[in-house]
């Protein structure tokens, strides 16, 4: 009997639990949530932390200097055409984006942009650079700053 | 009659298809009410599971011997720690086991989840229900039903074999179980990203932890296992090749290599469609696990044979499962394409990718070796075995250059190297594994196997210690932090660097204890009180054991011991008296063989490991005769065993620094950039 009672008790819990959400119609999102990372997002993440990974290398030693420029000028300009992408898929779709990763990504743009390309040979030069790594012209921005 | 526990049972079958059709349809029309129920579902499953479980473990405490289960692998007299184990003692209640614990983990992802990640989630409820039906699906109707009753209450159990009565080996099965249910999370959501189409590397960043954490079980259940072997088998070994540790042994060596290549994927977008294979290849091996460790195939094909009817649902689901997976991935196909390509041989990328190869050429190797004998036995009807040398001469050599890839694949450029990258970073450790390769030669230490593993494992070794170096003193420069604290924020900026890290010094050490066993010394000598036998050491010291004696006692059916005899050597090492080592035979009620408990005197060095083979005279030295006290003694000495313990317990560490969760997502990001932007000028002065 107290099996039987039990067994009822179990039964029932079990159905009522399920079936209440379409009884009752209680729903689950089944939307992104605003803080998650789109495709785009992720990609431009990834191109960032490669870029910190090649200048982990480089300080730590392990990457000398010519490996380093190489890689280092590979990696922004995919860094930058992930956070273009990144960016007219915001201004296309979502036109209330946060502020605040704006201007992150504002300040990484200007970051990859400031003192890049050499005005004489074209090399992408360190931000606050006075002399292009290449070939020694000094450069625009490092002269001003 | 039937038990709560058994309808339980009962219950959750519908409830768990249920879910699994729910899963699917909420997900297809996104109908949110759906999806909630079906994620209701696997709660309800979970509970219910639950129900069952404590049905078996009540029947066990309480003697219950009218089923099958708990009278063939309990008795009165057992002690109560190994009734409660006595859930995962046999098949039956592992079966049920391995269901409760994936409805545990099925709930922690589905709670974890219910806020985020939504748009995998439906297939994620779906593919889990559907793992979790087809093990009750085994329960209920495979003949494995644990609570099946027989015609009769016995008055007593049969009790547990007793060489599963170890602490080790009660804890080695949940510990694998754990690992291997738990990597049906990542499999959920590969899934759910095939049929949601989300096929970035995003499946794997949710699941990363999993991974890791199933990872970190499989590991340290393998090493339990070793442990056990080692202890309790009492022949001085902790691996034999046998299906069992192979069961085990093959979804790790998948699981190490989805590891590795899924770094890929995330830093390069390539190899998405091996990775999804990799993570359905090693779903499918924790389920092979269970199937040729539970379903009566390993003890004789023949008896298998009569019991068709669980291995037609094991092979039914694993096909299935196969198809069905293949069917995804190339309707995916094109969705899967590689965004990147591999520049240079020479690359952290081709070093992963070789890793991976090295990996599965193993996996595949074992697998062979495993069920060939099966499929020999199945169709000629002899017993063939594959033994040990076939595995050894596959793994070893497949085993070095893993070893050694753990020291390249660090400080190897991504991308391509270049030939000064190669010469600035692998000259040092390439130079200290020449020395200790000389070294060792000079030291007459030239067993060629041991003498290559030596020098990898201080290759790799001198290679991990710069990278700690460098990076800490790098960052002690630009941060003008002291270096113990640069070398806290350096690992834990990035765990999963380091955390790495220190998994591969945890491997060098399993490695550098593996090795030992080249030098592994074995006497024996036949023995009567007061004589001694010399042992020497490969470290050149000598041994001096002197046999005492033995003594008896004779129990009264306490823990179904009937009797134990304990020969008792003193250990004399150059002179200096190191006590006493004990070895014995003990008899229980519940096995007809004699069981024999070794006597280990562990050092970091080595291990002095005395077994007693036999007794001249049983009967005599039990009823004290004091000439009938002769035994045969086999010693034992084996170079650097503790080195795989506490290379188990290194691994778990560094997995443990991989897993610890980080910062918030978002701000670490944004203080990357800034920190970026901090680095340069540093840099530029450094430069100068």
């Amino acid at each position: 009997m107290t099996l039987l009672i039990g067994a009822l008790l179990v039964s029932a819990a079990v159905v009522l639990f399920i079936l209440q959400p379409i009884v009752k119609g209680l729903h689950a999102s089944l939307d992104r949530d605003e803080d998650e990372l789109t495709d785009t997002e992720a990609r431009k993440r990834v191109a960032l932390l490669a870029l910190r990974d090649v200048e982990y290398d480089y300080l730590a030693g392990k990457l000398d200097e010519e490996d380093y420029r190489a890689l280092k000028s590979e990696l922004t300009a995919e860094a930058l055409a992930a956070l273009e992408a990144d960016e007219a898929v915001r201004d296309g779709s979502d036109a209330t984006a946060e502020e605040d990763l704006e201007a992150e990504i504002a300040q990484i743009r200007a970051g990859l942009n400031s003192g890049d390309a050499c005005a004489a040979c074209g090399f992408a030069n360190e931000p606050g650079s006075r002399f292009c790594s290449s070939c020694g012209t000094s450069v625009g921005a490092g002269v001003a700053g | 009659m039937i038990t709560l526990g058994e309808f339980a049972l009962w219950v959750a079958l519908p409830v768990a298809a249920w879910g699994m059709v729910l899963g699917f349809a909420g997900g297809r029309s996104q109908r949110g009410d759906l999806v909630l129920s079906a994620e209701r579902s696997i709660y309800a499953v979970f509970f219910l599971l639950v129900l069952a479980a404590a049905g078996v473990m009540n029947a066990f405490l309480t003697d219950q011997f009218q089923y099958w289960y708990v009278a063939s692998y309990s008795n009165r007299e057992l002690e109560l720690f190994y009734k409660i184990t006595g859930l995962w003692a046999g098949q039956r209640g592992s079966l049920l086991f391995w269901a409760l614990l994936l409805g545990f983990f099925s709930s922690i992802a589905v709670f974890g989840n219910r806020k985020k990640h939504r748009e995998f989630m439906p297939y994620v409820a779906a593919v889990l229900q559907a793992v979790l039906l087809f093990f009750i699906v085994v329960l209920l109707f495979a003949n494995v039903n644990p609570f099946e009753q027989l015609a009769f209450t016995p008055a007593n159990g049969q009790g547990l074999n007793p060489q599963l009565q170890n602490y080790w080996m009660t804890i080695h099965p949940p510990t694998l179980y754990l690992g291997f249910t738990a990597f049906t999370i990542p499999f959920a959501f590969a899934v759910a990203a095939l049929l949601n189409g989300r096929l970035d590397a995003r499946w794997i960043q949710l699941t990363r932890r999993w991974i890791l954490t199933s990872w970190l079980f499989l590991s340290v259940g393998i090493i339990f296992g070793m442990r056990w072997a080692y202890l309790e088998l009492g022949w001085g070994g902790y691996w034999f090749w046998d299906p069992v540790e192979n069961a085990s042994l093959l979804p790790w060596l998948t699981a190490t290599a989805f590891l590795h290549s899924i770094q890929i994927q995330e830093t390069r977008g390539m190899l998405k469609v091996w990775n999804m294979s990799l993570v359905l290849m090693t779903f499918l091996l924790t389920i092979f696990a269970t199937f040729l460790t539970r379903s009566g195939l390993i003890e004789s094909v023949h008896s298998f044979a009569e019991e068709l009817t669980i291995a037609f649902i094991f092979l039914g689901f694993m096909g299935s499962v196969l198809a069905g997976c293949i069917v995804l991935i190339l309707y995916r196909l094109p969705k899967l394409r590689s965004e990147n390509r591999i520049e240079s041989f020479l690359s952290r990328e081709s070093a992963f990718l070789f890793n991976n190869l090295m990996l599965i050429g193993a996996a595949f190797a074992v697998f062979w070796g495993t069920i060939f004998p099966l499929v020999a036995e199945a169709v000629t009807g002899e017993k063939i075995s594959v033994g040990p040398p076939f595995f050894e001469k596959v793994n070893f050599p497949i085993g070095l250059v893993l070893l050694a890839l753990a020291g390249i694949g660090p400080v190897i450029a991504w991308r391509r190297a270049s030939k000064r990258n190669l010469q600035k970073n692998f000259f040092l450790p390439t130079a200290i594994g020449l020395v200790v390769a000389i070294g060792l030669w000079i030291a007459n230490a030239r067993h060629p196997l041991a003498l290559i593993t030596w020098s990898i494992c201080a290759f790799v070794t001198a290679v991990i210690a710069i990278e700690f170096w460098k990076g800490t003193r790098a960052r002690a420069r630009i941060e003008g932090e002291g270096h113990v604290l640069a070398l806290f924020h350096l690992v834990s900026r990035n765990r999963r660097r380091w955390g790495g890290y220190v998994v591969h010094i945890g491997m060098v050490m399993l490695y550098f204890g593996f090795a030992g066993s080249a030098y592994n010394v074995d006497e024996r000598a036949h023995l009567s009180p007061g004589e001694m036998i010399q042992v020497a050491s490969p470290f050149g010291h000598v041994y001096d054991l002197t046999y005492e004696g033995i003594s008896v006692s004779v129990g009264r059916g306490q823990r179904n011991l009937m009797w134990q005899a304990i020969a008792t050597v003193s250990v004399v090492r150059e002179g200096k008296s190191l006590g006493i080592l004990t070895t014995e035979k003990r008899q229980y009620v519940t096995a007809d063989n004699l069981m024999t408990e070794v006597g280990v005197r562990s050092t970091v060095q080595e291990d002095l490991y005395l077994i007693l083979s036999a007794m001249d005279d049983v009967n005599g030295a039990l009823s004290a005769d004091s000439d009938a006290q002769g035994i045969d003694l086999q010693v034992l000495i084996k170079p650097f065993v503790r080195w795989i313990w506490y290379g188990g317990l290194m691994l778990t560490g560094g997995t443990i620094i991989a897993l610890w969760p980080s910062v918030d997502k978002k701000r670490l990001a944004l203080e990357e950039a800034t920190d970026e932007q901090e680095a340069e000028p540093a840099l530029a002065g450094a430069g100068d």
